[in-house]
């Protein structure tokens, strides 16, 4: 029942007297607390953030110098900064299209039919929501350079002559991608198996009748129908994958190759826990918001341009 | 054989072999924690490795109980995680009834703040989130952390909410209205009908609270507040690593998720697809 249909028809509105406009004051008050949280500890910091991001703040104690642009200024001409937005973008992207590569296929696999497939996709789903702590330290015992099993078996394989030194300079990295994508791939898999399960049968048997192939299918069926479930998958995995704190973060720990996976977020946190200067390390975080901002402007642009095509 | 390979087409082997590589993926890191947690000490280094433990003992979990904090870890994951929870279903469960049953200026501005705030990730907003808790004094403080999550969960959760209470039809509610009051309506005929909605927004949130590193890594510095996560990660750090030890904390923090996960699969599968847990 909408407003005109409530002004047209006294009767009707009498009935629903209870969801009339003098009740909006209510309405308001159960909001209040929800819009108050979310107004103090979301909104106001993120604003207060662009405040201090204008100054020459300590992340501990209360004093604080206006400097205007001085921190963005500073960042420009930082090579480290440059360095670990390569990083950031070399790390969030290769995440990005293996999760989906992978993601992908295995919905496509768990949408087969085979004995098991039920327990099969409530086991693969299970890796996103452990904790990061846990994939992360599993992983480095898995990935170990004297004792891990992965070492072992390519060693055993006849791969390698001798073990590989998976957290040292030359291979964190890779490290980090692997046990990233085995982590975040699932939220793929969910996303695309449920949109899989609702395509009609009729538009396989149709290009079957037309002579298509299991490529072609997958191509001219399948894809199109993923195209907006895609959409959103890689627009969320895009935001996460370019603001991911934990996981690069404790796959530091312990090792001395620190610098190699050092991502933007990870350089934010240093500068500000460890540096203390919290106005460098929040004009950081603003132009993260900034680029992340506008990339997706961009995204949401050329999406659209597309759909008219 | 050749009867059997035909009852098996060459396709169906061909799922069948992803299917068991895909297993593998996901589930051996689990299995190889699980084993390791269950070896003593020196079956964990020996060569060749076991995947099934010869000697299968908990010494690895007492250990962690007697000369670690772990328990005191656990009892405050557990009771933030639960307050974080409560706190997040009773903000969150009365303003998504509002957003869906009452008209008011600024409500589509509300709900599109609502997204807008979903677009946030942690490292973006916990330089002045810090800073902000210091000033009002909830750093190193469990509150603190309580408030930190309910904050984060809340667009998501009220984004959930709202679907499952506009799926409900008003005519329902306006039947019950005409026999009682609004709260009765809404305590026995609308609340009962969100249940499914509310359980899915109490799992994830404390799914997210359970697993939550960043906050609790940044907003609390005493031993005795740590949640799990953060005593694990400092359990690692500590010195020469007790893989035994290790794997079995990481066995442990897993076994309430699981729990969870297991009995509500359907839940998390259903809201994970749009957007369940952040990460």
């Amino acid at each position: 029942m909408n407003d005109a249909q409530i002004a047209k028809d006294p009767a009707a509105g009498a009935g629903t007297g209870a969801f009339r406009l003098p009740q909006a004051a209510i309405g308001l008050l159960l909001m209040l607390p929800a819009i108050s949280l979310l107004l103090l500890l979301t909104l106001y910091p993120v604003l207060y953030g662009v405040w201090i991001s204008f100054f020459d703040k300590h992340s501990f104690f209360p004093q604080q110098t206006f400097i205007g642009f001085g921190n963005y200024v500073f960042l420009v001409r930082d090579p480290e900064f440059w360095a670990a937005v390569w990083r950031g973008a070399i790390y969030a992207l290769s995440t990005i299209i293996l999760q989906l590569g992978l993601g992908v296929a295995a919905a496509l696999l768990l949408n087969e039919f085979f004995p098991g497939r039920g327990i099969l996709r409530a086991i693969v789903v299970f890796p996103y929501v452990v904790p990061t702590v846990v994939a992360v330290i599993v992983w480095k015992w898995l990935l170990d350079g004297q004792f891990g099993i992965i070492n072992y078996l390519i060693e055993r394989a006849g791969l390698v002559d001798r073990p590989i030194s998976f957290m040292g300079k030359d291979w964190i990295m890779v490290s980090l991608i692997m046990v990233s994508v085995w982590q975040f791939f699932p939220f793929v898999v969910i996303g695309v198996l449920a949109r899989l399960q609702t395509i009609p049968e009729e538009l396989y048997d149709a290009a079957k009748v037309d002579g298509a192939g299991v490529w072609q299918r997958f191509v001219h069926v399948t894809l199109p129908q993923l195209k907006s479930v895609l959409f959103v998958i890689v627009l969320l995995r895009s935001i996460w994958m370019f603001t991911k704190f934990d996981t690069p973060w404790l796959m530091i720990q312990g090792g001395g190759a620190e610098t190699y996976i050092r991502t933007l977020p990870i350089y934010t946190y240093m500068r500000t826990f460890a540096y203390y200067e919290a106005g460098l390390g929040s004009a950081m975080a603003v132009v993260m918001f900034l680029a992340l901002a506008g990339a997706a402007t961009a995204y949401f642009r050329l999406w659209r341009r597309e759909e008219y095509l | 054989m050749n009867r059997v390979l035909g009852v098996f087409s060459l396709r169906s082997q061909a799922v069948l072999l992803a299917a068991l590589a895909l297993l593998v993926f996901a589930a051996f890191p689990f299995a190889w924690m699980a084993s390791t947690a269950l070896k003593p000490s020196r079956e964990i280094f020996s060569t060749p490795p076991t995947l099934w433990p010869t000697h299968v003992t908990v010494d690895n979990i007492v250990r962690l109980f007697a000369e670690t904090r772990f328990l005191v870890y656990f009892r405050n994951s557990l009771t933030v995680s639960f307050a974080t929870v409560c706190l997040t279903l009773l903000v969150s469960v009365p303003a998504a009834y509002s957003l869906t049953r009452f008209r008011f200026r600024g409500r589509e501005q509300i709900a599109g703040l609502i997204l807008f705030t979903y677009m946030f990730a942690p490292i973006m907003i916990i330089i002045p989130f810090y800073v902000a808790m210091r000033f009002l004094g909830l750093t190193n403080t469990h509150a603190g952390l309580i408030l930190a999550y309910t904050a984060f969960c809340l667009p998501f959760n009220l984004w959930l909410l709202r679907t499952y209470f506009q799926s409900i039809p008003l005519e329902i509610e306006e039947a019950a209205l005409l026999d009682g009051s609004r709260w009765q309506a809404i305590l026995y005929v609308v609340l009962p009908l969100a249940l499914p909605g509310v359980a899915a927004t109490a799992i994830f949130t404390f799914i997210l609270a359970w697993n939550d590193y960043i906050f609790a890594r940044i907003l609390l510095s005493a031993d005795e507040l740590k949640t799990l996560p953060v005593g694990i990660a400092d359990l690692y750090n500590a010195s020469v690593v007790d893989w035994g030890m290790i794997m079995a904390a990481g066995l442990l923090v897993i076994v309430p998720v699981a729990a969870v996960f297991v009995f509500i699969q359907k839940f998390i599968v259903a809201g994970l697809g749009s957007g369940g847990l952040k990460g």
